[in-house]
């Protein structure tokens, strides 16, 4: 067993800060809302002289631009379920701690190519969620907490993956970092016990006694003489995902930041569940119950950030937002099986008609439905029932009928008629025809027509025809382009 | 001395580039023999300039359009005048569910869709119709677009176009006369072709002697007299074009 333990120290600032492309003093306050106190507070905060501890007014004595947010835990845990399901990725076995996540590893080694490998895929991929975390590494979850605590507070540790070192490795630790009460680790300290090794040291049975049998459980389980089984997260089996925003955002621009940062939460959930979404329902919240839905829908099963948020920037920027966004909400109801494709050098049919795909639902997100489609045979001959738009597309693979024009008119254009005959930019000789179109009598649109080829002076080849039931009247219906 | 003209895409004056990449086949073996690469460029730019509409324009590049499909790859359609219509691709052996039509709203989108067709990589063609005012750098970007991609990129413009500069490696000047399609190349890797090819348009009905033979209509024949034709001076033109 290896286990990687995640430590998210600030998270409540980093929920935050994450939403905001460009960092400002920003500090979480919790405790009685008459007198708040800083909780939390950033580097740019604490620039200006802010500390943990000090009165919410106090700090904004100090720093005239402060942000104070108050503390949501519902959202902490919120966040660091999401963050699990984002870890299944690499791993089916990660369990939630109080302030972050314990991943057993050692079945994805390979996979990944090795612990190196797989640590910095963990570190750049939370760095992309726009999170800050501290890892540690360890034979027993307990262990790995507590170096990555150790981490979190600057105590230089060693990572380790073999159980025989493990003791030498905890030995130097400060017995704190184990979350034990604080009556116990008060106890511990009078006795001269501050360290790990001075702990492990002691008589079983006396230990045991002064400080309950779950203490001395601990420190077995830590020290991995005890197994300590988790309990695998399992993540709900539809996506739900909310980012509140620390100011307002005008426009669109300041919204794909925040939302990139959810969609690749949301990859590495898919990832980690071999899904895909097909819908995707992305709310901007304004505030006041008001909120603008975005539905996105794709051809094929998506989970790739980068693509879905290309779609989402041409959808978003044909909206007109009525007020400013302080929230994004995703949320995939459905989540359906996802086959990853195989990539190739020389791409073969099957990623071209991907590609043509992704074509197709870029140039209609952006250009709006209805301005993107296919053409295809319809059996009707009357012209212009001859196409039709799939995605009905007809069997009907070949046409038999005479000379049929490149280009057919939207609807049928009256000619001017002199004494002569039809004219269009001059007088319109007839090359071929007459070609008898009769039909659609029994659906209440019949045509009657005669349809001829026909050019003008300059060369210029049409398709015209005349009503059977009004020889004068002549209608150009087509171009031969 | 290293002979300059043997490095890829440098070739003499006076000669055809012959390091082109072999193209697409037009159909047309008089025209194949005149384009450099011995057919429609893979990778590049194409104007077609023509004025008026029923010359065969669209129709000339339907051998072309009729092999990208069958390799697998797209053609798209981008703001064209009217609809591509189904059956006459159909009849030209154009696989039609190869073909996307977009149709834009606004100038602008349309230039878009066009690179991002062209960028994509999926379309082994793209057609596209340009508001008049498109300027050198927007051309030069799709003809980047094209070569990134991978894409035949053909725009038809007018030829009053003619007298501006073009990024693009070739150009086509697409005339009638005489009841055949008469294309010249007043820009393409090697000299230009001022004098023009006359190519039938299988498919395009060719006007014979007398125009047509009988009127079957409601009140009997109406005699339609035949205009003279005009015949464009299309070596002058090429000339202007070439200078």
């Amino acid at each position: 067993m290896l286990w990687v333990a995640l430590e998210l120290p600030a998270l409540p600032l980093q929920l935050v800060e994450r939403a905001q492309a460009a960092p400002m003093p920003l500090v979480i306050g919790e405790g009685p809302s008459q007198r708040p106190i800083v909780a939390f507070a950033n580097a740019a905060a604490r620039q200006a002289g802010v500390r943990e501890g000090m009165a919410v007014a106090a700090a904004k004595a100090l720093a005239g631009d402060l942000k104070c947010i108050d503390r949501d835990e519902s959202a902490e845990r919120d966040a660091l379920e999401r963050l699990a399901g984002w870890a299944a990725q690499y791993t089916p076995a990660v369990s939630i701690e109080p302030s972050g996540l314990v991943l057993e590893v050692a079945s994805s080694l390979k996979l990944f190519g090795g612990l190196a490998k797989l640590l910095s895929a963990l570190r750049g991929g939370v760095r992309a969620l726009g999170l800050q975390a501290t890892l540690g590494i360890a034979p027993t979850p307990l262990a790995a907490r507590a170096f990555a605590r150790a981490e979190t507070r600057g105590i230089p540790v060693r990572s380790c993956t073999a159980m025989p070192d493990l003791p030498a490795r905890l030995a130097d630790l400060p017995l704190f970092l184990l979350e034990w009460p604080g009556r116990t680790l008060e106890l511990l300290a009078d006795l001269g016990i501050v360290r790990v090794k001075d702990a492990l040291a002691l008589p079983r049975g006396g230990f045991s006694q002064r400080f309950g049998p779950e203490a001395l459980a601990m420190l077995d389980r830590l020290a991995g003489r005890a197994p300590d089984p988790r309990l695998a997260h399992v993540p709900p089996a539809r996506y739900r995902a909310r980012l509140e925003l620390p100011a307002e955002a005008e426009g669109v621009e300041a919204i794909l930041f925040p939302l990139k940062r959810l969609l690749a939460e949301m990859e590495g959930y898919l990832r980690g569940h071999g899904a895909g979404v097909q819908e995707l329902d992305l709310d901007l919240e304004h505030g006041l119950k008001r909120h603008t839905r975005l539905a996105l829908s794709f051809a094929t099963k998506e989970r790739e950030a980068e693509f879905i948020l290309a779609i989402a920037r041409e959808k978003l920027g044909r909206l007109v937002l009525p007020a400013p966004t302080i929230g994004l909400r995703l949320v995939a109801e459905r989540l359906l099986p996802f086959a990853p494709r195989e990539g190739t050098w020389l791409p073969g049919r099957e990623e071209r008609a991907v590609g043509r795909a992704r074509l197709i639902e870029r140039l209609a997100a952006r250009l709006g439905p209805g301005r993107v489609f296919g053409i295809a045979l319809a059996d009707d001959h009357r012209p212009e029932r001859g196409w039709k738009n799939p995605p009905a597309a007809s069997p009907r693979a070949a046409f038999d009928g005479g000379a049929r024009p490149a280009w057919l008119l939207n609807r049928p254009q009256k000619l001017v008629a002199g004494a002569a005959g039809p004219t269009l930019q001059g007088a319109l000789a007839l090359v071929a025809g007459p070609e008898r179109i009769e039909t659609g009598w029994w659906d209440g649109e019949p045509v009657s027509r005669d349809y001829y080829v026909a050019a003008n002076p300059a060369g210029e080849t049409y398709w015209i025809y005349r009503e059977r039931r009004d020889p004068a009247a002549w209608y150009l219906h087509g171009v031969f382009a | 001395m290293v002979d300059p003209a043997r490095f890829p895409g440098v070739w003499r004056a006076g000669e055809m580039d012959r390091a082109m990449p072999a193209g697409i086949p037009s159909g047309h073996a008089r025209l194949d023999m005149e384009l450099p690469g011995g057919g429609w460029p893979r990778s590049s730019l194409v104007e077609i300039l023509h004025d008026g509409a029923g010359l065969g324009e669209v129709s000339l590049l339907f051998g072309a359009l009729k092999t990208v499909a069958e390799e697998g790859r797209a053609v798209a359609w981008i703001n064209p005048p009217h609809l591509p219509y189904a059956p006459a691709l159909a009849s030209a052996g154009v696989p039609l569910d190869a073909c996307l039509v977009v149709r834009p709203a606004a100038a602008e989108d349309a230039l878009w869709s066009a690179d991002q067709a062209l960028r994509s990589g999926a379309c082994g063609a793209v057609l596209f119709w340009l508001p008049a005012k498109t300027d050198y750098a927007w051309l030069r970007r799709l003809q980047m677009a094209a070569e990134a991609g991978r894409t035949l990129a053909v725009l038809f413009r007018p030829t009053s176009a003619s007298v501006h500069a073009t990024p693009a490696h070739l150009r086509v000047l697409v005339t009638h006369r005489a009841g055949l399609l008469h294309v010249a190349l007043p820009k393409r890797r090697g000299p230009p072709l001022a004098h023009p090819i006359a190519i039938r348009i299988a498919g395009h009905p060719v006007r014979h002697g007398g125009g047509c033979s009988s009127f079957a209509g409601g009140t009997g024949p109406v005699p339609i007299p035949r205009a003279p034709l005009a015949v464009r001076d299309i070596a002058r033109h090429a000339s202007r074009v070439s200078a």
